[in-house]
């Protein structure tokens, strides 16, 4: 039983939406690999589906955002190419994001040798945080495997201590959350932030499930010593964000407050899973989201999210972990 | 533990629940503002002096409505990040239907708007409030709306409606707080906010005694990630 499940159980309805939502996602998860098992494919490509997809969260309209991940340097062409990918997925309204981020190969090499500094540019860093985090494969899973695995090698060097959350994998996270918060503002400046209130309600319930799926495992290696740290992360990594997040819940003795945050999550997803809700969204403006009845119990849901996932870190065994790693 | 990894659990690291009124996000019904009834700026700003969190903004007469609507309608600059009314408790002179349709005419702004279950007499009435609805369990003085049962009668005519667990009143139905954790059990997933102070004799609202506070400090517990609404002033000492 998945720590959802488990958590479920606790709850007077449980989640339905989530629950409908990881089914439906198996079923495209099995038929889009269907679809590809006859592409040829380099031994060392896979080709992974991020977001929604990674989550086991999709809803009717998600996009496809894929990219084929080679584990290896970079070089000029792949198999599959992005073009044959592009023939399966990503199209009508499933089109990936416009900035270039998903729809072409990314190089593990680039991933793991590039943290910090100049050439970890904001495509890297979303890249190798999603590829841990809310990401599934379609393609050579075995590949997929592989590259979270140097991924995940690349954050816990000699640095990693007994009883301490990994530090350098703590502060690219963050860096990452924060990153995409700031850019959230960035987009809008720059004149390219359309549908701002689907984005925002997103910012603040499912890009918030991502960090805290990752933050919370990173804090809870405290537990640990050195040498238990990478094999407990890599077992928490391979489940959905949300069953991290209920496992946590449950782990911790927040069963009340994991019920709520969990279930204002699933009450969202009902939300935007409703099409008249998302394309009322996807059109709304700052200025008239404030008025409007679908943004603003989007913005409550996130709300309760928000005070679940604090509870957890404030007011559990947490505490002394988030005080001593969190800020500086 | 996870699989066969064992991990350690410092006993440094044990739970010492703070102070209740050290819990946040902590918020002042302008309920007990008495002296200030209808005043809405000046509630506000006293409430704002308790906490600039969270705030429930109680029209606890139908008099009081038509103020706070317009005092809102002002786009006033509010610091609360939760933001609570409460709506009329007292005998109703209007029809349901009009008490209602006042309250969805509170701005978007506000986050949930408290009816007591005693007030209801039609829950379809109220399906226009959406997840903004919450209901609040009553105390021993009232026939309805006290007990799990009378409850989720109305959760199930009114599924998106949330809940305000008001712990004092749970107490005054059963001070063995049982009752209170029948309530957070069924309702759990609906918990929104939390109503805090102790009662009177006569049933009324008053300071957190450090007796009750005691008492209800192990079903607090559960509510920890939600707002607590002070139904009367906080105890200084």
């Amino acid at each position: 039983m998945s720590s959802l499940e488990q958590l479920a159980e606790y709850s007077d309805g449980g989640f339905s939406n989530l629950s409908m939502a990881r089914t439906r996602t198996a079923t495209r998860i099995a038929d889009t690999r269907a679809r590809l098992a006859a592409v040829p494919a380099d031994p060392d490509a896979c080709v992974a589906l991020f977001g929604s997809w990674g989550r086991r969260e999709l809803t009717d309209h998600s996009d496809d955002d894929w990219a084929i991940v080679v584990n290896g340097a970079e070089r000029p062409e792949t198999q599959p190419a992005a073009a044959r990918i592009g023939e399966v997925l990503g199209g009508g309204e499933r089109e990936p994001g416009v900035r270039g981020t998903f729809g072409n190969a990314v190089f593990c090499d680039h991933l793991v040798d590039r943290i910090g500094l100049d050439a970890d540019d904001n495509k890297n860093l979303t890249m190798r945080i999603l590829l841990q985090l809310e990401s599934v494969a379609v393609v050579n899973d075995e590949v997929h495997r592989a590259c979270q695995s140097r991924v995940l090698d690349g954050y816990l060097d000699w640095s990693v201590k007994d009883y301490r959350p990994p530090r350098f994998f703590l502060n690219d996270l963050v860096r990452y959350w924060r990153t995409i918060c700031v850019d959230f503002v960035g987009k809008e400046r720059e004149g390219s932030g359309q549908k701002w209130a689907l984005r925002n309600l997103k910012l603040g319930t499912s890009r918030k499930i991502l960090f805290a799926s990752g933050l919370l495992p990173i804090l809870l290696c405290h537990r640990y010593v050195a040498s238990d740290i990478r094999s407990f992360l890599s077992r928490m990594l391979e489940r959905p964000s949300i069953d991290r997040i209920a496992w946590a819940f449950i782990e911790l003795g927040a069963i009340d407050a994991g019920i709520r945050a969990v279930g204002a999550y699933d009450r969202f997803l009902e939300m935007i899973g409703d099409r008249s809700v998302r394309e009322e969204l996807e059109q709304l403006s700052r200025k008239e989201a404030q008025r409007s009845a679908s943004f603003q119990e989007g913005r409550r849901l996130g709300e309760e999210l928000e005070q679940g996932l604090l509870a957890l870190l404030f007011e559990t065994r947490l505490e002394p972990m988030v005080r001593e790693h969190g800020i500086f | 533990m996870v699989g066969s990894l064992n991990f350690v659990n410092s006993p440094l690291l044990a739970e010492a629940p703070p102070p209740l009124l050290e819990h946040h996000p902590l918020g002042a019904s302008t309920g007990y503002m008495v002296d200030l009834r209808g005043e809405w700026p000046r509630l506000v700003e006293e409430a704002s002096r308790v906490s600039s969190f969270a705030v429930e903004l109680a029209a606890l007469g139908e008099d009081e409505l038509p103020g706070l609507l317009d005092f809102l309608a002002g786009d006033p600059p509010l610091p609360f990040r939760y933001l609570s009314a409460h709506a009329p408790s007292k005998e109703r002179i209007q029809s349901e239907v009009e008490i209602v349709a006042q309250l969805a005419e509170l701005p978007q702004l506000v986050d949930s708007i408290v009816v007591h279950p005693d007030q209801i007499e039609d829950p379809a009435a109220y399906a226009a409030l959406g997840g903004r609805l919450v209901i609040e369990n009553m105390d021993a003085r009232k026939t309805a709306g006290k007990r799990v049962e009378e409850l989720t009668q109305l959760f199930e005519a009114l599924p998106q409606a949330g809940f305000c667990f008001d712990v004092a009143h749970a107490w005054s139905v059963d001070p063995t707080m049982a009752l209170g954790e029948e309530l957070l059990d069924r309702f759990a997933g609906r918990l929104r906010h939390v109503h805090l102070s102790s009662l009177s004799p006569q049933g009324g609202h008053v300071p957190l005694t450090g007796e009750d506070e005691g008492l209800f400090a192990p079903l607090l517990s559960r509510c920890r990630d939600v707002p607590w609404i002070l139904e009367a002033e906080p105890r200084l000492h």
